[in-house]
């Protein structure tokens, strides 16, 4: 459903029933965030650009907002920072504290060929508590057996996971060995709604 | 609608755009808009402007100075697509035209209180050297067909920048009636003994689940 739907049938459901509406919202805990991601750096090449995604457990509703996206790609002219301001605006619902919003993002270098190569996956919980935060999240890569690492110099690709689910969950890692990559940068802002109401503190 | 509990709130900005910094050009000026989700309006203020046109000065290490004022109010029932100021530099290039020099978009802050931000400018890549070539000897250069683009996350896969700049930003917040409607934008220990207190004696309505 679009945004523009959804706000459609937001605004259809108040003026039909606005108290019956109105009572379903003020029932359940709203979490916002807004921010974006600003930028990485610490990578071996500049011309980076990001897919990002957000997972959250059962118990969260998405209201309006992408969940998922990828930057522009950013070739710097001053120093080696990339910079996407890329804008994050999320609107959740939820109905349990577990399964808290978690952004994983993949930073990829594409060059003047126009290849792209992976550099490096991360992740970060979305914070918790009202207000403004500067989250730096570190990344990591792959990294394969001696001959895969010596091809990767020269020829570049390397390996991947298969599913991306391994970049925000635990199970099964220590099947691997991966490199520490670079940081990506976000300012995140966060304002939660009616959690006090359950007795929350955050 | 019951007179005691607002259903809207109010954001008030009162800002700067300070200046920038941009080490290879000079004479630059700016334009800056706001952009915003559907549920927002701006009440008061300015939602677009166009700053003079500054230069670096001798002692200032490659620092423009606008000092622009900003000055809007917004009113919302959602914060969802809360506002974004989109700031768009230009200058003249070797020629004398008028081309891009940086776009950057950012948040309003969320919190009341002063806040300085300082955000990255970018430029649209041309697509080939020798669009590169053709564009800087005519002067026309790539550009956003509409500034508000710069705010949006979609459709920004396929374009590639060049990250050239930052401007410098400084922001007053003032909001009204968040607390009431049940927004928390400050952590619990302010926000917890504020809920004891309003739930004694608001005599809010006992929630069924």
């Amino acid at each position: 459903m679009s945004n523009m739907q959804r706000s459609w049938l937001r605004h259809f459901h108040l003026s039909e029933s606005f108290g019956q509406r109105a009572l379903e919202t003020r029932s359940m805990a709203e979490l916002h965030i807004m921010g974006q991601i600003i930028g990485a750096s610490g990578f071996p090449h500049s011309s980076l650009f990001c897919k990002w995604g957000i997972h959250t457990g059962g118990a969260w509703r998405l209201l309006s907002g992408l969940t998922e996206g990828q930057t522009q790609v950013d070739l710097p002219q001053i120093g080696d920072m990339a910079f996407w301001t890329h804008p994050i605006d999320l609107h959740y619902t939820t109905k349990g504290l577990q399964g808290w919003p978690k952004l994983h993002l993949q930073v990829w270098h594409q060059d003047s060929f126009g290849r792209c190569q992976l550099y490096g996956y991360g992740y970060c919980h979305v914070p918790s508590s009202p207000g403004h935060h500067h989250v730096r999240c570190v990344t990591w890569r792959p990294l394969g057996s001696w001959q895969e690492q010596m091809a990767q110099t020269f020829v570049g690709g390397g390996p991947q996971l298969r599913s991306p689910d391994l970049i925000y969950s635990g199970a099964d890692r220590y099947r691997l060995h991966t490199v520490a990559m670079g940081t990506v940068e976000l300012q995140l802002g966060i304002i939660m709604r009616h959690f006090d109401r359950y007795g929350v503190e955050s | 609608m019951a007179a005691n509990s607002p259903s809207v709130f109010l954001l008030m900005v009162n800002g700067q755009i300070e200046g920038a910094n941009f080490p290879e050009y000079d004479d630059l000026y700016c334009k800056y808009c706001f952009v915003y989700g559907h549920d927002w309006a701006p009440t008061s203020g300015l939602e677009e402007g166009i700053s003079q046109i500054t230069s670096k000065g001798r002692d200032s290490h490659h620092r423009l100075v606008w000092n622009f004022p900003l000055e809007i109010t917004f009113k919302s029932t959602n914060p969802f697509g809360w506002p974004q100021i989109v700031v768009s530099v230009y200058g003249p290039d070797t020629f004398g035209n008028d081309v891009v020099r940086g776009y950057g978009a950012t948040h309003i802050p969320i919190t009341p209180g002063q806040h300085s931000r300082t955000i990255p400018m970018f430029v649209p890549e041309s697509s080939s050297r020798l669009q590169k070539f053709t564009s800087w000897l005519l002067g026309r250069r790539p550009e956003f067909t509409d500034p508000k683009a710069v705010a949006q996350g979609e459709g920004r896969e396929v374009t590639r920048v060049n990250s050239q700049g930052f401007v410098t930003l400084s922001f007053n917040i003032v909001t009204k009636d968040m607390k009431r409607l049940g927004y928390d934008t400050t952590p619990t220990e302010t926000a917890h003994t504020h809920s004891v207190v309003s739930g004694v004696g608001s005599g809010d309505q006992p929630l069924s689940m």
